[in-house]
C-alpha cells in the first residue's frame, strides 16, 4: 500500500464530558417515514444544543443523491447544522474527516448495504474515528444498516437470504432490524441465537433502541404499536422479551425504565 | 461466499486468451472518441461472444450512480449486445446471484470514481476473486479511470481529495495512473511516486488505452488525436517516461448519421440508374 491517508493532524480537539450514546433505530426517521419526524426529532433533542450540528453518513447507499437531499430537507438549516460527508467523492467535502466528525453533536447513519458500509468505512479509517467520537460524547444514530454497524454482531438481510455478520462492535451484543412479526429476519436472527450468535437487540420499523454506554437505557417509537426485543438463549431455547416501549407520540409521558413487559414469546429450537 | 460455480462448460477455459483493456478515461457520450472506444468495448465482447455478446457494467466506484448506468445503457442499449449492470449498493431491490451473472459475460466494465471505495467494497462481497476466475476464462475485463488502475499493482487516486498511491488488485504487474496529461498533479504524484519505490508502469491519457491480450506487452490504442500511453520506469535517480505508438481507433458514425447515409446512397443509385446523375 502506498497510502498515506488517515495521519490527520489534530492534537486536541475539546474532549466533552457527555456519557456514551448510541440510538438504533429499526427503521424509520426521514428515510422511512415521510411526515413523521419523532424519531428524528428524538435525536435531535438528545443533543440538548439548540443548534444541534449533525452529520450525514449515507455510506450504505453510495452516497445516493436522492438520499443526501432528502437529508438535508429534514434537517433544514432552522433546527440544526447540517453536513454530510460522502466517502465516494471526498475531493468534495471537508478535508479532515476526523475533525469534521468530533466535532459533530449527532452523527446520523443511512440505511443499504451493512456490508458495503463496513467496508468503506475500514478503507478511510471512518471505523475508527466513530469509536472516538462516540468515546467523546458524540451522539451516534442510524436506521437499518445505520444501526447493524454499532454491534458486535448483526442480521443483514439487504441481499439475499438473512447473514450473520460482524459490525464495529462499540456494543456488545447481536441486532436485527425491521423486526417483524413473521419476518424472515425474525426467524433467521432466532435460528442465529440457536447457532451460537451472542445474544442482543431487535427494534421493528418505528422503534428505536437508546444505548448509554452499552447499557439499553429506554426504547422509544415513531409508531404506537412499534416495539424493542431484548434476545437471549437458553439452551436450545430462543427467550425473547417484548420491552417497555415509550410512544414519542404521547406528549408529557414520562420515560420509563427498560423493564422486560412479558416474556411474550418463546420460540423453541 | 457466493452460490457454487455453474457447472456450465466453459469452451477452451484452460486455454482461454487473457484480455484486459485500460482506459485512461472517456465517457459514454455520443462524441466521436467516445463512441470510438465503444465499438471497441463491442469488438472484443464480440470476439467472444459471438452476434450478441453479453456487456455487464460494475458501478461500485461512483457508488452505482444512476448517471453511469444510464450512461452506459444509453451507449449499448440500442447495439448489438446484452447489456446489464451489477450494482452491488442496489442489490436490496434487485437480488443478484453475483457470481452466476458475472461468469456469464463476454465483458466485464468497471466504470470510474473512487479506487479505494471500488477495492473495498469488492472485497466485501468478495468479487476480486470473481473476476479474477473470469480473466482466466477469457471473459474480457475492461474499466476507465479506477476501473483501470484497479488491475494493476498500484495506481494513483483521488479517492482520499487529492493524488495519492494506492494498491490494486495486482492482476496486472507493475502500475497504472489515468488521466495522464489531464490532470497534471495527478501525473506529478505518479512520477514521484515511482521514483519513492512504487513499481513502474503506464501513464494513459483520457481516451488512451492499453491491451493486453494473452502474454506479452499490451497494445496501445488512442481514440483521440494527441492523447497518448506513456511507459514509466524508474532507472536509477530518474524516473523516466516514454510515449507509445498508439493504434488510431476511428470513430463509427452515428447510427442516425448512418441511416442518412444509407438513404442517401439508395437515392443516390436510384438516380444513377435513372441517368439523373453523372
Amino acid at each position: 500500500m502506498y497510502n498515506g491517508a488517515g495521519a490527520a493532524g489534530v492534537d486536541h480537539l475539546s474532549m466533552k464530558t457527555a456519557p456514551r450514546q448510541i440510538v438504533a433505530f429499526g427503521g424509520g426517521g426521514f428515510s422511512m417515514e415521510a411526515g413523521n419526524p419523532l424519531l428524528d426529532d428524538y435525536v435531535l433533542g438528545l443533543t440538548g444544543a439548540e443548534r444541534p450540528r449533525v452529520c450525514f453518513l449515507p455510506s450504505a447507499s453510495g452516497d445516493a443523491d436522492h438520499y443526501i437531499v432528502r437529508f438535508y430537507r429534514a434537517f433544514s438549516a432552522h433546527r440544526c447544522e447540517a453536513s454530510h460527508i460522502s466517502l465516494f467523492r471526498r475531493e468534495q467535502g471537508p478535508e479532515d474527516l476526523r475533525r469534521h466528525l468530533l466535532s459533530q453533536d449527532l452523527i446520523y447513519v443511512g440505511g443499504g448495504s451493512v456490508v458495503s458500509l463496513l467496508g468503506v468505512w475500514r478503507a478511510h479509517g471512518i471505523d475508527t474515528i466513530l469509536r472516538e467520537a462516540w468515546e467523546a460524547g458524540v451522539i451516534l444514530c442510524g436506521l437499518s444498516a445505520g444501526s447493524l454497524c454499532w454491534f458486535a454482531e448483526a442480521v443483514t438481510g439487504f441481499h439475499g437470504a438473512p447473514r450473520r455478520l460482524e459490525g464495529l462492535g462499540l456494543l456488545p451484543f447481536s441486532n436485527c432490524v425491521h423486526y417483524e412479526r413473521d419476518s424472515r429476519r425474525r426467524h433467521s436472527y432466532h435460528r442465529f441465537l440457536r447457532e451460537g450468535m451472542r445474544g442482543g437487540y431487535a427494534a421493528e420499523d418505528g422503534a428505536a433502541l437508546h444505548f448509554s454506554g452499552t447499557e439499553l437505557s429506554r426504547v422509544v417509537a415513531s409508531r404506537p404499536q412499534a416495539r424493542g426485543y431484548r434476545l437471549d438463549v437458553a439452551g436450545q431455547r430462543v427467550v425473547e422479551m417484548r420491552i417497555a416501549t415509550t410512544f414519542l407520540g404521547d406528549r408529557g409521558v414520562p420515560p420509563e425504565a427498560p423493564v422486560p413487559e412479558a416474556l411474550s414469546t418463546a420460540v423453541a429450537a | 461466499m457466493g452460490p457454487p460455480m455453474s457447472s456450465r462448460a466453459v469452451p477452451g477455459a484452460a486455454t482461454a486468451v487473457r484480455r484486459i483493456l485500460a482506459l485512461g478515461g472517456h465517457d459514454f457520450t455520443s462524441r466521436p472518441p467516445d463512441r470510438a472506444v465503444c465499438e471497441l468495448l463491442l469488438r472484443l465482447a464480440g470476439e467472444r461472444g459471438g452476434e450478441r455478446p453479453r456487456i455487464c457494467i460494475l458501478p461500485t466506484a461512483s457508488g452505482d450512480t444512476s448517471e453511469q448506468i444510464g450512461r452506459f445503457y444509453a451507449a449499448f442499449g440500442e447495439r448489438c449486445c446484452e447489456p446489464s449492470d451489477l450494482s452491488l449498493f442496489r442489490l436490496g431491490r434487485r437480488p443478484m446471484a453475483l457470481r452466476d451473472h458475472l461468469l456469464a459475460q463476454d465483458l466485464i466494465y468497471v466504470g470510474g470514481g473512487s479506487l479505494v471505495n471500488l477495492l473495498a467494497v469488492w472485497e466485501a462481497h468478495d468479487i476480486a476473486s470473481i473476476l479474477s476466475l473470469a480473466w482466466r476464462q477469457g471473459i474480457v475485463l475492461a474499466g476507465q479511470s479506477a476501473g483501470a488502475m484497479c488491475w494493476f499493482e498500484a495506481g494513483i487516486t483521488k479517492s482520499s481529495g487529492r493524488p495519492l498511491g494506492a494498491a490494486g488488485l495486482g492482476m496486472l504487474a507493475g502500475s497504472l495512473c489515468v488521466h495522464y496529461n489531464n490532470e497534471p498533479e495527478r501525473r506529478s504524484a505518479y512520477l514521484a511516486a515511482v521514483g519513492d519505490g512504487m513499481p513502474g508502469g503506464y501513464g494513459l491519457d483520457d481516451y488512451a488505452g492499453l491491451l493486453w491480450e494473452g502474454e506479452g506487452a499490451p497494445a496501445a490504442v488512442t481514440a483521440r488525436r494527441g492523447a497518448r500511453a506513456y511507459r514509466v520506469r524508474s532507472r536509477g535517480d530518474s524516473v523516466t517516461e516514454s510515449p507509445l505508438p498508439a493504434r488510431f481507433l476511428p470513430a463509427p458514425a452515428p447510427a442516425a448519421l448512418r441511416e442518412d447515409i444509407a438513404e442517401f446512397r439508395r437515392i443516390k443509385t436510384m438516380r444513377t440508374r435513372a441517368g439523373w446523375l453523372g
